[in-house]
């Protein structure tokens, strides 16, 4: 049923996979693409700037958008009803119920009830607004999500020099988290992720972050949360998050317990690196992606070879990325790839979420950066991707495995591969060049007898760097070309 | 509505001063500096140059002065006529390349170009205008930007074209100037067109947004297309009341930055302070949220240490003004309500004795009341 599936699904845009000839108009069709793009029609009137996406537990789609509506989406019967409206800037939802969401707004969380069972929200019930507020554009507010025990992580943009503090605003002001450039952190716990206890109790959870539009766990119960290139942040990373640590963008340190005064971005860069947890993966600006935004794990097979991986948005480029992570030396680091590049997928992917069709329903926004805006979906057809499985760093070089078997005489071929590795600098310049770009030696490659495996020396294997892999001219057996042939590496660690 | 007050201002005294100046400027030798005439342009948020067009003479020397006053990367190219969508999209396909060519594609159609401007920095270009006269492009080539971030030098000695038909400039521009949205005679003019949900508006409704005169968790709301107040969120009390016209919220929701909602009429009552007064020494004030009842108006729901509070703003029939009902949940043993209001206001209560302004109930809660206030 899933392969046929496709073929009856309008304003398709099909995703071309290497230079696999089409034969149209076959009587039993094979799909020749592995994912489909298709476009949800909107309603008039509305923005269409998705600031969050889920399911409720009828099957329907749940969408809160930038004007402050909150609507339904029946896709069986292509209707939209109106849940909730009047909101400011809601960014974040978590399904309840059929008839109760918690939605993440500017200034507080909500709980949205619709008591009289009318379909639409009558109850506008504060969760928590214990954090403080600027009045300043770029004070977004992301999630929530949750962990096994029942906590909620939300996040907490820092204040943008770009706009001005309100005069009356909420929270205390800090003059430790003040900037005269960038962002800044001078009301309560800008730039931190919080943790609402079951309690309703809102804790400061883990510190550093500048822009951090996307949060979410992954299937064996870790927080991830990407983080926007800018002054402190060389180029958008994915960070591991965990209680108390602190993610490198200084102004939110003021807000720590007992911190010791004075401004964090005074402290000194070197000082500050030693307190800073890195990324796991970095994804190198114009290259990978330039404002990765909510990453949503795969927890299924029916959505393509990826079970287990993390999906990624990006707001910049028609791209949605994909994650594979390990641990190495006690610390967890990976890899990016480009998941769905183009194929009808438009810019400003914001938001994502599994439906229960197994289709990733992706929701676009712009809010005035480079983006789109509107609903697509993503369909896997059943046909088997020629890509990358997996990378996993070896004792010296990496190991990749792939979707399918593969033409070994173009795995065999080391030049075909071509490896170059840098560093994204730690300072309060807004991004970094690529640092100290050295061009890599590929020494021996080692394919399986499958073909569906290589292991290749590089030469030299340095930590605190991105490998920026380039595979050229591979194919699979059926003839095939890899969909993908683009793989950024952050090693945190080597093999020892 | 822009006012032309600076120039208009201008005392003739200070303009008889200028001249001198102006006729020695041109007297005295400075080679190529004081001849320049100078185009400032911002790179703003949003995704846009703060100038979209502008006039040169064929042949005239310019000084272009970008500087960079958004929060990301900016460049701009000036390319030959016509040539603004082959630059961008030979400026994509630079692909990796393109950070270290500052994303300017190496090709005849790029006329002028300057560097990749991180935040706050700025750049020149000093140009002598082709003689030719044309429309040429300006447009920024980082990635993701080009298709909206543009705008048009007009090389002519001619009119510019009515900026509402200029195809050169992008088209959210060719409206309204940047950051300033539809001013209200525009607002109401245009009002009927513009649809800004998908659903018919039909009052009460209601919008949390950044408001003027008040905090930043603010709720402005449309009683019925008359009169409208707003609710402040974080201090848990009325701000003001306001008539004629609802709001104009189109540059928060088109921009990024810290755009207000314009109130689109007369404010004619403003409470300057929290109103209620249940005896406490400190009054500790926790906002809790709001539910519709009946005719959908937003019952607010608040806590005086920790006494549930609900106010509810409705219009009152027949007359200006606006009537409020407080339910007082249990645990206060008298209740006082000012709310210093100016004398134009005639105040009435269901329940209580007023003295002057003060309103006290001297029963203990649960209670409830209902206070009218006209002008």
């Amino acid at each position: 049923m899933r392969i046929l599936k496709w073929l009856v699904i309008s304003q398709v845009f099909l995703i071309q996979i290497g230079c696999a000839d089409k034969t149209a108009e076959e009587s039993v069709p094979l799909p020749d693409t592995s994912y489909i793009v298709d476009s949800i029609a909107m309603p008039p009137g509305l923005s269409g700037e998705v600031g969050a996406l889920a399911f409720l537990p009828s099957g329907k789609l749940i969408a809160a958008f930038r004007r402050g509506e909150v609507m339904k989406y029946d896709h069986e019967n292509d209707e939209w009803s109106i849940f909730a409206r009047g909101l400011h800037l809601p960014l974040g939802l978590l399904v309840r119920s059929e008839s109760e969401v918690l939605v993440m707004q500017y200034p507080e969380l909500t709980r949205l009830k619709d008591t009289d069972l009318d379909g639409e929200a009558d109850v506008y019930e504060t969760v928590t607004d214990d954090f403080g507020l600027g009045g300043n554009y770029h004070e977004f507010t992301y999630g929530p999500v949750e962990d096994k025990s029942g906590n909620l992580y939300i996040g907490l943009n820092s204040t943008s020099n770009g706009g001005v503090m309100m005069e009356e605003l909420r929270g205390e002001i800090n003059d430790d988290g003040l900037t005269e450039k960038g962002l800044y952190s001078a009301v309560p716990y800008r730039g931190w992720i919080m943790m609402l206890t079951p309690e309703g109790e809102l804790l400061p959870f883990a510190s550093g972050f500048r822009s951090p539009n996307g949060l979410g766990f992954d299937d064996q119960g870790r927080l991830w949360v990407t983080d926007n290139q800018g002054d402190w942040v060389g180029t958008s990373p994915l960070y591991h998050v965990e209680k108390g640590k602190f993610y490198g963008h200084p102004p939110s340190l003021a807000w720590t317990e007992n911190w010791e005064g004075g401004r964090p971005m005074d402290k000194g860069v070197e000082f500050l690196d030693s307190l800073r947890t890195k990324a796991a993966v970095l994804f190198p600006h114009n290259v990978m992606a330039n404002s990765p935004t909510e990453p949503v794990t795969v927890l299924t097979d029916e959505f393509g070879p990826f079970n287990g991986q993390l999906l990624i948005g990006e707001m910049n480029h028609q791209r949605i990325v994909r994650v594979m992570v390990e641990e190495v030396g006690g610390k967890l680091q990976g890899a990016s790839v480009p998941f769905i590049d183009g194929g009808g997928l438009r810019k400003g992917n914001n938001r994502m979420v599994f439906g229960p069709d197994g289709a990733l329903w992706v929701g676009q926004n712009a809010s005035g950066w480079a983006g789109s805006s509107g609903i697509q979906r993503i369909t896997f057809t059943g046909k088997m991707p020629v890509d990358i499985q997996n990378i996993n760093i070896t004792e010296d070089g990496f190991k990749l495995a792939f979707t399918t078997d593969m033409d070994k005489s173009a795995l065999e071929n080391p030049e075909n591969y071509s490896v170059r590795s840098y560093f994204y600098a730690y300072h309060s310049k807004y991004g970094s060049d690529q640092m100290d770009l050295k061009d890599i030696e590929i020494k021996g490659v080692e394919v399986s007898e499958d073909g569906k495996e290589v292991r290749f020396g590089l030469s030299p294997m340095e930590k605190n760097r991105v490998y920026e892999i380039q595979l050229n001219n591979f194919q699979s057996v059926a003839g095939d070309s890899l969909s993908n042939n683009l793989i950024c590496y952050t090693i945190n660690e080597l093999l020892e | 509505m822009k006012k032309c007050v600076g120039r208009r201002a201008w005392p003739s005294g200070i303009v008889i001063f200028l001249i001198p100046l102006l006729f020695l400027s041109t007297l005295l030798p400075s080679p190529g500096v004081a001849q320049i005439r100078e185009i400032h342009i911002k790179a703003v948020g949003g995704l846009q140059f703060d100038k979209v067009r502008f006039k040169a003479e064929p042949g005239e020397r310019i000084r272009i002065i970008l500087s960079n006053a958004d929060d990301m990367f900016h460049n701009m190219l000036i390319t030959k006529p016509g040539k603004r969508e082959s630059v961008v999209e030979a400026a994509l396909n630079l692909a990796e390349l393109g950070p270290q060519l500052e994303f300017i594609p190496k090709t005849d159609d790029v006329l002028w170009s300057t560097r990749v401007l991180a935040p706050g920095e700025e750049a020149t270009l000093e140009i002598k205008v082709p003689s030719s006269e044309g429309i040429y492009p300006y447009v920024c080539t980082y990635p993701g930007h080009g298709t909206i971030m543009f705008g048009a030098m007009y090389v002519t000695r001619g009119d510019l074209p009515d900026i509402k038909e200029d195809v050169n400039i992008p088209e959210q521009r060719r409206s309204a100037s940047l950051g300033a949205g539809p001013n209200a005679e525009d607002h109401a003019h245009h009002k009927e067109e513009e649809v800004w949900h998908p659903y018919e508006l039909v009052p009460p409704y209601w919008y949390r947004i950044f408001m003027p005169e008040s905090g930043p968790a603010s709720i402005a709301v449309n009683l019925d297309d008359s009169v409208f107040y707003c609710w402040d969120a974080g201090l848990c009390r009325l701000r003001y009341v306001w008539e004629d016209d609802f709001l104009d919220i189109s540059e928060p929701w088109s921009i990024k930055g810290d755009a207000r909602a314009k109130v689109l009429g007369e404010i004619v009552y403003r409470e300057n302070q929290f109103p209620l007064d249940l005896g406490f020494e400190n009054q500790d004030v926790a906002y809790r949220g709001y539910r519709l009842v009946e005719g959908g108006y937003p019952e607010f729901y608040y806590t005086i240490n920790g006494i549930d509070i609900y106010e509810l703003i409705r219009p009152l029939p027949g007359q200006d003004g606006i009537r409020r009902r407080f339910r007082i949940g249990s645990g206060a043993d008298k209740v006082k309500l000012n709310t210093q209001s100016p004398d134009k206001v005639n105040l009435k209560s269901s329940l209580g004795t007023w003295t002057g302004k003060e309103l006290e109930i001297k029963q203990s809660s649960p209670l409830e009341f209902e206070v009218e206030m006209s002008w």
